[in-house]
């Protein structure tokens, strides 16, 4: 007999079932268990704890999926000899999947059988989520996202004075809930309290263009930590205010700053679990100034950056696993010409800087994600850049202080900073 | 009983219920998947889906098994590529282009088709052998497979092992007489194939599942699988 679940346990193994269909099944069932995306998980290579496994990471929805579907599954239970889901498990595998897993789903590049191992291991984060089990920093983050409208609680009087301060600074016009604009850009709250320029820059380049644009103060976030958390309920919540702002205005499209996830819950997740907008276009900063470029709406003063190595870091929900990859290198080329020098790996390949997914908030995570950024630190000696560039705020934040921990002297900057500051 | 009988009832009757199993427990395991439910992704297409198919196809049929180091953590893991390669090519080249196994397919499709010469067949079975047992240690070893591997991966290798070894002991005439070693490998076969709807050697079928929502998914965002 399989002991009685508590309710915890009863809410995980729910989620689980829900997130159960033919697609997730599918991929389950064809993991032969080989271990190979071990060595794809950053996590693991620079800690070599076996629990960092992807597939280890997966497990409880294995183990949930097999007992409730599958025939040797239901034969082991009625035998008593599966492993049933138990409470001690969700806080053990909470901590692995919140705090030792960026999501960035490199493992399903490894995977001989092309398992979407993050996507999963964002599956079991949902029953995670279901069961209250969630690293207390990360949570908090999210409740103040629901009460203030920022996980770092910028509230709206702080972020128009922010602004205020940052038009008045930078001397740079920024529009702010303008009626009729077509271009909706939204940024994180990073971005605001700690890389102020880069609204300074974005604004730069926009109006250089004479883009037709606004920020609004209805949907001003871009963070999602409801994604983080994988709490759907959440992630519509804090897409919703976006989208109902974008509604109001009547906007053309929403442009997404420097920020992978949100990029990637407005681009690929919205439209799947809940009802957009019709007609508005989800778009990136950086696909908007390689197009600004390609139209020759701005200009790059030719080899700006070209005095020193420049490098590129591909996020994963941007690159990886958003497709904009040409763009940055376009850019990249005009900017920096031959100094630009790829990482290895790059592109799709990439490895992740470690502080996405949420970790970079959770403070027991601190020792992993320094332990990762190491791998980063080498890739950058090893093509002997002193820039790297990025167009993700939250991968910038990881490298400002992944560089400072390790005492190297690369310069970190946002790739649309770099540009706005060489529009001629 | 004498043997002769033993053969005949494996290779005959039993041989045929394995296979009713087999294929009624793989039917039911495809059919539960699939009933599951699949939703349909509605976010706009960045690129091609059956591009992207493809190409994840291409890659892992064609360049992966054979050039492993094309990818970036063959390195820390090469025995799992090497001889996990090793074996699937082993049984590729046995089971298709050895002449006793394509009189079987023959018999059961009515086509037949040209076989490799006997010696090349009889090395890659030993090559194959080999790479179990490489793989069988390495589950012992290697810690992250030590973690994720218990009794079902067990008893997988066990029931994949015993039709390689007694088919290779019997084409040598190794230890026993030759109906003796025929009837065993026979045995381990339909064992073999009884077990197959209940473990995880099911994923030559769902192979194609997660290879194809791969591909697909990187298709439509624009990415190479």
């Amino acid at each position: 007999m399989t002991a009685p679940t508590t309710t915890k346990t009863q809410a995980a193994l729910n989620a689980f079932v829900k997130e159960t269909g033919g697609w997730v099944a599918g991929q389950l069932e064809a993991c032969t268990r080989c271990g190979l995306c071990a060595e794809a998980c950053h996590f693991y290579q620079a800690l070599g704890n076996p629990e960092y496994a992807p597939v280890w990471k997966m497990e409880p929805l294995r183990r949930a999926y097999q007992q409730r579907f599958t025939i040797s599954g239901r034969i082991k239970s009625a035998l008593g000899l599966a492993k049933p889901v138990t409470d001690e498990d969700l806080g053990r595998w909470s901590v692995l999947v919140y705090e030792a897993c960026t999501v960035c789903n490199k493992c399903a590049l490894v995977c001989p059988m092309g398992i979407q191992i993050g996507t999963l291991i964002h599956d079991v984060r949902t029953a995670m989520s279901a069961a209250g089990v969630v690293p207390a920093d990360l949570h908090a983050a999210a409740l103040k996202q629901v009460e203030i409208g920022s996980p770092l609680g910028v509230t709206a009087e702080a972020w128009r004075e922010r602004l205020d301060w940052i038009a008045e600074e930078w001397e740079v016009e920024i529009p702010v809930d303008k009626p009729g604009a077509e271009t909706l850009a939204v940024f994180t709250s990073i971005e605001v309290m700690k890389f102020p320029e880069n609204l300074a820059a974005v604004a730069t380049i926009l109006n250089k263009a004479g883009e037709n644009w606004t920020v609004a103060s209805q949907g001003r976030e871009a963070v999602n930590f409801g994604v983080f958390e994988s709490d759907p309920e959440l992630t519509k919540v804090f897409l919703g205010r976006v989208f109902d702002a974008a509604k109001a205005l009547g906007v053309k499209r929403i442009m997404i700053a420097e920020c992978g996830h949100s990029y990637e819950a407005f681009r690929w997740t919205a439209p799947n679990i809940m009802d957009v907008p019709p007609g508005i276009e989800i778009t990136h900063i950086v696909r908007v100034m390689y197009e600004l470029m390609k139209a020759g709406r701005i200009k790059l003063k030719a080899g700006a950056y070209a005095d020193a190595p420049v490098t590129f870091h591909d996020s994963c929900k941007i690159q990886r696993r958003g497709g904009l990859i040409k763009e940055p290198r376009a850019l990249l080329k005009v900017l920096a010409g031959d100094s630009f020098r790829e990482m290895d790996p790059c592109r799709e390949q990439s490895q992740c800087c470690g502080g996405g997914g949420g970790v970079i908030s959770i403070k027991e995570a601190d020792p992993l994600r320094f332990a990762v950024f190491g791998m980063k630190i080498d890739q950058m000696k090893a093509n002997g850049a002193q820039t790297v560039c990025m167009v993700c705020s939250n991968c910038r934040l990881q490298f400002t202080e992944g560089v400072a921990q390790y005492n190297s002297g690369v310069k970190v900057r946002g790739l649309t900073d770099m540009v706005a500051k060489a529009l001629e | 009983m004498g043997w002769p009988e033993i053969l005949r009832f494996f290779r005959g009757p039993f041989l045929k219920a394995a296979l009713l199993i087999f294929i009624g427990g793989m039917t039911y395991r495809l059919i539960r998947v699939l009933l599951l439910g699949w939703r349909r992704d509605r976010a706009k297409s960045a690129g091609s889906k059956v591009g992207g198919t493809l190409k994840a196809y291409l890659k892992s049929l064609l360049i992966l098994p054979f050039i492993p180091w094309v990818k970036r953590t063959f390195p820390r893991n090469a025995l799992t590529y090497i001889a996990g390669g090793l074996f699937h090519l082993s049984l590729f080249v046995v089971l298709i282009f050895g002449v006793p196994h394509m009189l079987v397919w023959k018999s059961l499709t009515k086509v037949g088709w040209p076989t490799l010469p006997t010696p090349v067949v009889d090395w890659a079975a030993a090559v194959g052998i080999a790479a179990m047992v490489m793989l069988f240690i390495n589950r012992f070893v290697q810690p992250v497979l030590r973690l994720i591997s218990g009794w079902p991966a067990r008893l997988n290798w066990i029931f994949v092992f015993l039709p390689m070894v007694t088919g290779y002991m019997m084409t040598h005439h190794m230890f026993f007489r030759y109906e003796v070693l025929f009837s065993l490998h026979m045995i381990a076969v339909d064992v073999l194939l009884i077990w197959i709807p209940f473990s995880r050697i099911s994923h030559f079928l769902f192979y194609f599942f997660a290879k194809t929502i791969h591909g697909a998914q990187a298709g439509k965002r624009g990415v190479t699988p």
